[in-house]
């Protein structure tokens, strides 16, 4: 994938912060004015000492500006504090809203590919980053640089050659401090990496609690653990080894400044060339232009890892692939033909060279041993996977030239997986838009779930947790199987929908379908052959490939492969 | 059954304690195997704090004395005290740092390991009753918060308390009115603290409650990304996300507005001191009570004072984040395993005489999920050594409940499981995990590879290598089911996306459990997925395990059990023998389904 090229048309990490200009304007302005005010603070002490010296002292005075200069502070910080949070938290919202506005238009095999797992961490710890970038790096960043400018030409105006002395030790620190900043960088990456490690462990170990506790292996899930959380102390103590030394070397640097301010600047009291007040103000300016050295390389890592986050988020909200949308909208026959159809995963082909026909209106069964390719072929016909090679063509079209929406609405898909959403019973089964509460119906009494409805304290509007823990299994496939109906689709795609459901049910939900949905175009990826021994149409895949179709008749004739199988299952024919 | 169920905590319930009282009471527990190192690291406290409070008083002493006394000569002589000095706190804090940061990285450590311990030791019911993505995110949040805290806020903490403490002695020691005029806007702003800690504590939970909330949609979304597109949901996912959005964004709003009250406040609260100071200061060296050397000492002790203060305020959030981390956290540490490994005197009936070719006996077992209905009603059988045994029936009739309990996943409500005549709570975890093998309706594998999967938690085959292991799957039939996978042993497995089929989890999960050569092997709907020709192969596999083996075998299909010796029935909560394949055919047609 060109990943160089999609990233080109990401704007860069302050560029994201366009659309707030007034917001930040705001938030600078209150910043540069707050800590105005608070750079006053040691004039307005050295002014109160000398006056007093002279004896011309007022308290009145003294205590109204410098009440007044409180208050102002105060005021403008906590304002600076609120707009920090709203504008980062601003950005945060409309940055998820907008991933997963642009999540929402990507194709299925566009999420396989980037992984959910990603997409989750985009969504969460990577806008949070930014989140913190904008919280706390352009304000501090703002106010440190402000403060540093401020009291370095206020020392220099109090006393120039003492001011050029102190400041002097100023890029000492500076260097100190970047230095050993540029090393811990390196170690925060490693601390990510062991933190990600540790949060894979945890993830593995809740999703897989039950064969955890049935195979009492907690024991090697701890050990798992100990040795990611091992791996993260150790990084830790390595970063801790170094603000160790790193925090008192730079208060020893300040001290020494501080010592001479004391030495010379005492000598310059003595002299009489600078005012007690002043000599004061000297030592408080100090304390106020180092602290904002620390914290603007505090901030470069807050930058860098913002940058990189928003990096990682930029790879999904700026890719410039193209929907293959469509503009077709008519209403399907079902014609179905597979051309030549090639699908490569890397190297690997789940599917080689598949071709088939399947008539408006008929049955065609697919079957075929595990890893077949049998559910990719179902996800071909909806657009959820694209062929490498050849074509899918319905009523004469290809694919592509369907608009999806309209696609989607009219070909109906029981998956494998049982998928429930937190949501009551009618909101899952007529989960689609289009489902109307006709069509709902039908589909309900079709799946055969009338009578388990109606053993639930609240009928249809009961919810349903998100696994389904309460359901069974075949209770869940059924409730899949009413979801696909309930948009009153042309073409039905049935993947491996028996499993979990018993023959008797089975038989009638297929009963059902037949005389419920009499022109339905249905494809069913199943395991047993009795159900479909009266289908038009079945195809063997094997290891990617077609090896044999036709009716049940002729595949018993020409294909050993499937007599096999029918074989293998015909045992069960003298129960049912 | 107990009630795992993580939010139904109400806010009420936490007490108005002082946050500081709070903290200390949790934090201290956790230092406790720390006490040297602790000891050590507050002597370097004291003496760097120590060594920063003595400069201040120099510095007056250099001003009120040699200044304004225009000696040059003595101040030249106090710097190179002052200069001992910084080397002290050079040193000092040096050690500090070091020794108490290494404090709060290992109590970090220590209290991961204890949550990842409790998870451990949490039962199946724990992982059904709450939302998978929202533990997984409780837990990550959670300790990211801690680790924030210990890593950064703790060591700063400690000290400013030191500080602020020792600052606050000499003050009030130098001049008492002085000092207490110097003090009262900090006790102001701390009474402040006080009333406003709840609502920063109150609002910050939220927003961690929302979050979780948000990241709970999120996956559930992302994970089931194909049905939502193939039924032009797509607006769904984005509406459903965005409501939960917004609820974030308005609860992280406020609790940003809460906790930034702190640090303005403190600025605020040190401004304050040094207008009294200055002001009554220059009064009191007018009526001749003070020295102007002094007031400069002072000046700076008050900037010693309420830097750490303000300083502390800043960390406060962080401390708090880190509270309620610690709270929700401590929900889960608090929560207890209702599976215990019971001993001999616990159990009711301690041993009953049945004979020794029972392997396992159900007696009188009732069971229901949480306050739910009841899912299985007054259930006796008994299964023997050796043979082959079938429970069918329609779905939802409590098969799949019936086999959970045979694995002790849960305890029934009422009545007993004796597993070779003895109460299955008797056995220990591995006793009991070496006993009973089970393959589950939906495997989960780990990120690794088809090998490490296939010897996970496998005691016997751990550490033998491929060829080893290899020789093993061959005596056990098993070689022939790796073929599914395009690089046998060595094919990569990453959990999360379709790359593996359904069927061939199921095969490893097949593999795994017939490794490990249990007593009891059951299989619940295990093989669904899988094709009828492996599905031959699976079961040639079966036939061929040591005589002594147990399977139990839970299907619908019925040509899944032609070689069951007994078969069981289950329906609407009974388990009944079915007697002969004929009668459970019929009972399968004709039987009212309770599903």
């Amino acid at each position: 994938m060109d990943t160089k090229k999609e990233k080109q048309n990401q704007p860069g990490l302050f560029g994201l912060l366009k659309p707030y200009k007034l917001l930040l304007f705001i938030l600078i302005a209150v910043t540069i004015v707050g800590n105005g005010f608070n750079l006053i603070v040691p004039k307005i002490i050295a002014n109160a000492i000398d006056t007093y010296m002279k004896g011309s002292f007022v308290v009145s005075r003294l205590i109204i500006e410098f009440s007044i200069v409180a208050v102002l502070v105060f005021i403008f910080t906590y304002l600076q504090n609120i707009v920090q949070v709203y504008v980062s938290e601003k950005v945060a919202r409309d940055l998820r809203n907008e991933l997963t506005a642009k999540i929402s238009i990507q194709e299925y095999s566009y999420i396989e590919r980037i992984t959910p797992a990603k997409l989750l961490t985009n969504l969460t710890s990577d806008v949070d980053a930014i989140k913190t970038f904008v919280s706390t790096a352009i304000a501090s960043i703002i106010s440190s640089v402000f403060l540093i400018i401020g009291a370095a030409v206020l020392l220099l105006l109090i006393n120039f050659r003492l001011a050029l002395c102190v400041l002097a030790i100023v890029p000492i620190i500076a260097v100190t401090f970047f230095y050993v900043l540029s090393k811990v960088r390196k170690l925060f990456l490693e601390s990510q990496k062991a933190i990600d490690w540790l949060n894979k462990v945890i993830s593995e170990s809740i999703l897989g609690s039950g064969i955890i506790r049935l195979l009492n292996s907690k024991d090697i899930e701890y050990n798992k653990f100990l040795v990611a959380s091992t791996e993260a102390k150790r990084i830790s103590l390595n970063i801790l080894a170094l603000f160790a030394s790193l925090i008192p070397v730079i208060t020893f640097f300040t001290n020494l400044a501080t010592l001479v301010i004391v030495v010379l600047g005492g000598h310059f009291v003595i002299q009489g060339t600078m005012t007690l007040g002043n000599f004061t103000a000297f030592n408080s300016y100090l304390a106020i232009l180092i602290f904002p050295i620390l914290i603007i390389g505090f901030m470069t890592n807050v930058i860098a890892s913002a940058r990189a986050s928003y990096g990682r988020i930029g790879e999904v909200l700026y890719v410039s692939k193209e929907k293959k949308n469509g503009t077709l909208a008519s209403t399907l026959r079902g014609d179905i033909e597979v051309k030549d159809v090639t699908v490569l995963f890397g190297e690997k082909a789940a599917l080689r060279d598949v071709s088939f026909r399947v008539l408006a209106g008929s049955k065609t069964a697919i079957i075929g041993p595990t890893a077949a390719g049998k559910t990719q072929m179902l996800y071909l016909l909806t657009g959820l996977l694209y062929p490498t090679k050849g074509e899918i063509i319905i009523d004469g079209k290809n694919i592509n030239e369907y608009d999806k929406e309209s696609l989607h609405s009219q070909i109906g898909f029981v998956f494998q997986d049982s998928i429930l959403f937190n949501l009551s019973l009618r909101e899952n089964i007529a989960f689609s838009n289009l489902a109307k509460d006709a069509y709902l119906e039908k589909a309900i009494s079709t799946a055969e779930l009338q009578d388990f409805i109606d053993t639930l304290p609240e009928k249809l509007d009961t919810v349903v947790s998100e696994r389904g823990t309460s359901l069974s299994g075949g209770q869940k496939q059924r409730i899949m199987l009413a979801r696909a109906l309930a948009l009153n689709p042309k073409i039905l795609l049935l993947d491996d929908f028996t499993s979990r459901v018993d023959n008797q049910t089975e038989a009638k939900i297929l009963d059902n379908i037949t005389k419920n949905y009499p022109d339905l175009t249905l494809i069913s990826v199943t395991q047993k052959i009795q159900s479909i021994e009266h289908y038009n149409q079945i195809v063997l895949l094997m290891e990617g490939e077609v090896l044999a179709k036709g009716t049940h008749e002729e595949l018993l004739k020409s294909s050993p492969e499937y007599v096999q199988i029918y074989d293998s299952q015909k045992s069960m024919n003298q129960y049912e | 059954m107990s009630d795992y169920s993580l939010n139904k905590t109400d806010i009420a319930k936490e007490k108005e304690k002082g946050v500081l009282v709070t903290a200390f009471k949790r934090l201290i527990p956790l230092m406790k195997e720390e006490g040297n190192s602790v000891i050590f690291a507050l002597a370097a406290i004291f003496v760097s704090s120590a060594a920063t409070l003595v400069v201040p008083i120099i510095i007056g002493h250099i001003v009120d004395v040699y200044l304004q006394g225009k000696n040059f000569h003595g101040v030249l002589m106090f710097s190179i005290l002052l200069t001992a000095v910084y080397i002290v706190g050079l040193i000092s804090s040096y050690i500090q740092v070091k020794v108490m940061g290494g404090v709060g990285r290992r109590l970090l450590f220590n209290l991961r390991n204890k949550i990842f311990e409790k998870l451990q030791a949490l039962p199946v019911a724990f992982f059904n009753q709450n939302k998978e993505g929202d533990i997984i995110s409780r837990i990550n949040n959670d300790t990211d918060k801690l680790n924030q805290f210990f890593s950064q806020a703790f060591m700063q903490f400690i000290s400013n308390i030191v500080l602020i403490v020792g600052t606050g002695i000499f003050l009030l020691a130098i001049n008492i009115h002085l000092g207490g005029v110097a003090l009262i806007p900090a006790v102001i702003v701390l009474v402040v603290t006080q009333f406003l800690t709840p609502w920063v504590k109150r609002t910050s939970l939220k927003s961690l409650r929302t979050l979780g909330s948000m990241s709970g949609e999120i996956s559930e979304s992302i994970n089931n990304f194909k049905v939502i597109v193939a039924f032009n949901r797509l607006d769904y996912f984005r509406d459903k996300f965005r409501e939960s959005n917004e609820v974030n964004y308005k609860a992280s709003i406020s609790a940003g507005i809460a906790s930034n009250v702190f640090t303005p406040l403190y600025t605020l609260a040190g401004i304050l001191g040094q207008i009294g100071v200055l002001a009554y200061g220059i009064y009191l060296i007018s009526v001749g009570h003070f020295t102007v050397g002094l007031l400069i000492s002072f000046l700076l002790y008050v900037n010693n004072f309420y830097n750490p203060l303000r300083q502390l305020a800043s960390v406060w959030p962080s401390l708090q984040l880190a509270l309620a981390g610690l709270d929700r956290i401590s929900e889960i540490l608090t929560l207890e395993s209702n599976i215990k490994i019971l001993s001999p005197e616990e159990v009711n009936v301690p041993i009953i005489s049945s004979s020794t070719s029972t392997i396992l006996e159900f007696k009188n077992v009732y069971f229901r999920y949480g306050e739910g209905k009841e899912i299985l009603k007054n259930i006796n059988f008994k299964l023997e050594k050796g043979k082959t045994y079938a429970f069918v029936g329609p779905t939802g009739g409590g098969k799949t409940t019936t086999a959970s309990l045979m694995a002790r996943l849960y305890d029934p409500a009422q009545g007993e499981i004796y597993l070779e005549s003895k109460d299955i709570r008797l056995y220990s975890g591995e006793e009991r995990a070496k006993k009973i093998g089970f393959i589950l309706q939906e495997p989960f594998l780990f990120t690794g590879t088809v090998y490490e999967n296939i010897i996970y938690g496998n005691k016997e085959h751990a550490g033998f290598s491929h060829e080893e292991l290899t020789e093993v799957l061959e005596k056990a039939n098993l070689t022939k089911l790796l073929d599914r996978f395009s690089e046998g042993l060595d094919t990569r497995i990453h959990p999360g996306g379709d790359a593996i089929s359904l069927g061939q989890k199921q095969l490893i999960a097949f593999i795994r459990a017939v490794l490990r050569n249990p007593d009891i092997l059951i299989l619940d709907e295990a093989t669904a997925n899988i094709d009828t020709v492996t599905e031959q192969l699976l079961e040639e596999i079966l036939r061929k395990l040591p005589v002594n083996t147990t399977r139990v075998i839970i299907a619908h299909r019925l040509n899944t059990i032609e070689n069951a010796d007994e078969i069981f029935f289950v329906n609407g909560g009974e388990v009944t023998l079915a007697g002969d394949m004929q009668h459970a055919v019929d009972m399968l047609l004709h039987g009212k389904r309770q599903s």
